[in-house]
């Protein structure tokens, strides 16, 4: 009996030190990439929108109902990205926390159909970025007390990349003449890019994939491109480029290559990462202005 | 110099659901000849013209057409299956008849059009080239099938209770028509008709048909009062016991 | 006042290009499929066009698996799923007692079914069909060139086999009698049916291929009482609305798509009320008799 609980006691000892990773879910790709950078390799980070996706449409599986519910822990980037996230809860049966990346960010308003409504893209300027990553920080460390200071230090090492990053962006947008800061794409998601890196965008649809042109939007952009000179395009991986060729043919514009804005590339693409990508993004754009 | 030729029937039994419809049937229709298929209602008759024209496969037996081929008869079934509603003119619808010969393909040459205007004429429509044939009454409507027939120039015509349903003036000029066909032309012409009289004054041969053959041959030696009454005699409902039929003639079920 | 009416009407079209195209398309697109609607109405198949632009799925994937988000290959992929769907029915109504309706919605539908488990199984969650459909704005001129090349196609078919076809229509029995080859005109005709259609919905999207595809011939019934009438009707109908629809979506920011198919739709309704051929207010209101 006695060597019996001494066997149980050994048990219950032994398990605390093997502690088994927090099991995190992240909407889509970009921000399963950080809670992975941050988290390391005590946190398994799946992403339920997956690599080239468009996280604003997602139609989940049954598959992705059950990872949920056995998920310790899951992240949204929120401000209205993922409007599928709520339904998809409920019918999980998920309870535990859902935390919202987003959370503290200065939002910017944007157009959308005539409304005016909460632009969600905010990890498209770094600096955001580095607030999504203190909010990680936090949300992991509530959840794994053990790998807090783990999880701090890799925070701060992220932030400092990302900060890089931004000041990267800076600098290269500053070797642009300010009156060719413009870039023309088929994604209006480049919004808080824009207000902190100083760059005009152009896009002929709101930046839902549901909507459709109507012929005195596009003619109304095509004469505006003209007047502004922009002479690259770029091509949103999750939307349709048909349009954007038009827009473009008109007004003679050239393809600037591929932007990755709410979706990582697979691991063998050019984007495999939230910081390649945004590095990457910043080459194109800024290559592309100087030909304005 | 006959233009028919012979329709012959060996042994032909043709049956619905393996009740037999038309029973043991053995005869031939000459070249050029003009005869009547009589009999109650239920005795096979229609059966008989569509398995002739091969829209039906005969459960036993054949039928022999001695080197005609398809575009050599024409039909005229009982109810076609004719969309009346639909947007077609009459003259449109005599020229189909001659489709054989102008094949696919829009436009109708000057030769079809004026021989579709003289069918028209010839079956009393002058005149009614353009009307749409929605607009037309029952018998007008007959008239153009049989206009329509004219083009179609085949050596063997078929008819299925031409004259139900048509006035007694349309149905005269028909048969005028019918008639002048067999004598003129020396075509091979079968009818399935209801109207004794119309076919004792018009018809030299008839085929009194209750499943199985009462008579076939000379009409006053085939519609005489006791082949009648045997005709008459067909129970019109399937024997929903009948055992198989044994190949012998005669013997039915 | 006429120069008014000229800034209204014409100078969006010699300004832009991509209107220009547009409207070609409009004029290929009547020309093309304004006679086979007219068709596919009396056969009482109106809604086989709805039908196909489900069908179409599997074909897609399975281009999609082959060959990524290539136009080609989806296309391509679209055109035999739909040609399979299509031949299939004709096929099974021909040799059964079922009537045509029926079939295609059976083939239709399993078609559809498997599309959506191929697409869920191996896709990502691209809408595959909303990037291969497209939208009238958006057409090049590949696709400007396809559409041209399959509507002169089906109009030189549709002359070739016009007799047949209007018999196999009118009067079956006759056809079936003088040993007319009905089964294969009609299948001949099914495979124009499905070119037109899924050109049409590459180049535009499914709500303006089949609705200009139909709607027309629908308006055309109520103002010639002849076939090759109501195929001229149709095809004028057709582009009527192409133009006012691209003006409207042009001068009011209307979508273009749905502004072009609610002008084909105003037609239609208008020849609901108005048509000289069995409208309501001829049935209604009849014109005063003839003495004979």
């Amino acid at each position: 009996m006695r060597t019996l609980a001494a066997l149980i006691l050994t048990f219950l000892w032994a398990v605390p030190a093997s502690a088994k990773p927090v099991d995190a879910v992240a909407s889509f790709t970009v921000l399963a990439d950080m809670v992975r950078q941050v988290g390391g390799d005590r946190v398994l980070v799946s992403s339920l929108v997956g690599p080239n996706g468009d996280p604003h449409v997602f139609e989940p599986s049954p598959d992705d109902a059950r990872r949920l519910k056995q998920a310790d822990l899951v992240f949204v980037s929120g401000l209205g990205l993922e409007g599928w996230m709520d339904r998809l809860i409920e019918a999980s049966g998920y309870r535990g926390t859902i935390v919202v990346a987003s959370e503290g960010i200065r939002t910017r308003a944007m157009e959308e159909d005539g409304k005016r409504i909460i632009d969600p893209h905010a990890w498209n300027s770094a600096a955001n970025g580095v607030v999504y990553v203190g909010n990680i920080v936090k949300a992991l460390s509530a959840a794994d007390p053990e790998g807090a200071a783990q999880y701090a230090a890799n925070g701060r090492r992220y932030a400092e990349e990302l900060r890089q990053l931004d000041g990267y962006a800076r600098q290269m947008v500053a070797t642009v003449p300010p009156d060719r800061r413009k870039v023309l794409t088929s994604h209006d998601a480049f919004g808080y890019f824009g207000d902190a890196y100083g760059v005009k965008f152009l896009a002929p649809v709101g930046f839902s994939t549901e909507s459709e042109a109507s012929a005195g939007t596009v003619a109304k952009l095509i004469d505006q491109i003209k007047a502004e000179h922009v002479t690259a395009y770029f091509f949103e991986n999750s939307n349709d480029p048909k349009l954007i060729r038009q827009i473009a043919r008109a007004t003679k514009a050239e393809p600037g290559g591929e932007l990755y804005v709410e979706a990582l590339s697979k691991p063998d693409g050019p984007a495999p990462s939230y910081a390649a990508m945004f590095r990457r993004n910043v080459d194109l754009m800024v290559a592309a202005m100087k030909r304005n | 110099m006959t233009r028919g030729a012979a329709i012959g029937l060996r042994d032909l039994t043709i049956a619905y659901d393996r009740h037999p419809a038309v029973h043991h049937l053995t005869g031939d229709f000459a070249p050029g000849s003009l005869t009547a298929i009589v009999g109650p209602n239920g005795a096979g008759k229609s059966t008989l013209l569509k398995a002739i024209t091969g829209a039906l496969r005969p459960a036993a037996g054949t039928v022999e057409l001695n080197g005609l081929s398809r575009s050599d008869l024409a039909y005229l079934p009982q109810q076609a299956e004719i969309d009346r509603a639909f947007p077609i003119t009459v003259a449109d619808t005599v020229v189909m008849g001659a489709w054989t010969r102008i094949g696919v393909g829009l436009g109708v040459d000057r030769a079809t059009a004026v021989r579709a205007g003289q069918a028209l004429s010839a079956v009393g429509l002058d005149g009614f080239g353009r009307r749409p044939v929605g607009s037309l009454s029952a018998g007008q409507f007959q008239r153009v099938l049989f206009a329509r027939m004219l083009l179609q120039d085949a050596r063997v015509v078929l008819l299925d209770e031409p004259f139900t349903a048509i006035d007694a003036r349309t149905t005269r000029d028909l048969l005028d028509l019918v008639v002048r066909w067999h004598r003129q032309e020396g075509r091979t012409v079968i009818a399935v008709l209801h109207d004794f009289d119309q076919v004792r004054a018009h018809f030299p041969h008839a085929l009194l048909l209750a499943r199985a053959p009462i008579a076939w041959g000379d009409t006053d030696r085939v519609l005489t009062p006791k082949n009648l009454l045997s005709a008459r005699a067909l129970a019109e409902s399937w024997d929903e016991n009948a055992p198989l039929c044994d190949r012998a003639r005669g013997t039915a079920a | 006042m006429i120069a008014g009416l000229y800034q209204a009407t014409v100078a969006p079209f010699v300004d832009y290009g991509f209107m220009r195209r547009a409207l070609v398309a409009c004029l290929a697109l009547s020309i093309g499929s304004g006679p086979i609607g007219v068709l596919l109405m009396l056969r009482r198949m109106s809604l086989v066009g709805d039908a196909l632009s489900h069908a179409v799925l599997p074909g897609a994937a399975v281009g999609f698996l082959i060959a990524g988000l290539s136009l080609w290959a989806m296309g391509l992929g679209g055109l035999v799923a739909g040609l399979a769907v299509a031949l299939l029915s004709g096929l099974v109504s021909r040799a059964t007692s079922l009537r045509e309706d029926a079939t295609f919605a059976g083939s239709y539908l399993a078609s559809l079914a498997l599309g959506v488990l191929i697409v869920s199984t191996h896709g990502s969650n691209i809408d595959l069909l909303h990037v291969l459909f497209g939208t009238i704005l958006a057409i090049d001129d590949n696709a400007l060139d396809l559409m041209g090349a399959i509507t002169s196609v089906s109009a030189v078919a549709l002359a070739a086999i016009y007799r047949p076809l209007i018999l196999e229509c009118f009067d079956p029995g006759f056809l079936r009698a003088v040993g007319g080859r009905g089964s294969l005109y009609h299948l001949v005709f099914l495979v124009l049916v499905v070119l037109n259609l899924v050109a049409g919905f590459e180049a535009l999207g499914t709500l303006m291929a089949v609705g200009l595809m139909m709607l027309p011939a629908l308006a055309s019934r109520f103002w010639a009482p002849t076939v090759p009438g109501m195929m001229a009707a149709a095809a004028a109908f057709a582009f009527a609305s192409g133009l006012i629809g691209l003006i409207a979506s042009y001068r009011f920011g209307l979508p273009s798509g749905p502004a072009i198919v609610l002008t084909a739709s105003a037609f239609y309704a208008a020849s609901l009320v108005l048509g000289r051929n069995g409208g309501f207010l001829r049935r209604w209101w009849p014109r005063p008799h003839l003495a004979a």
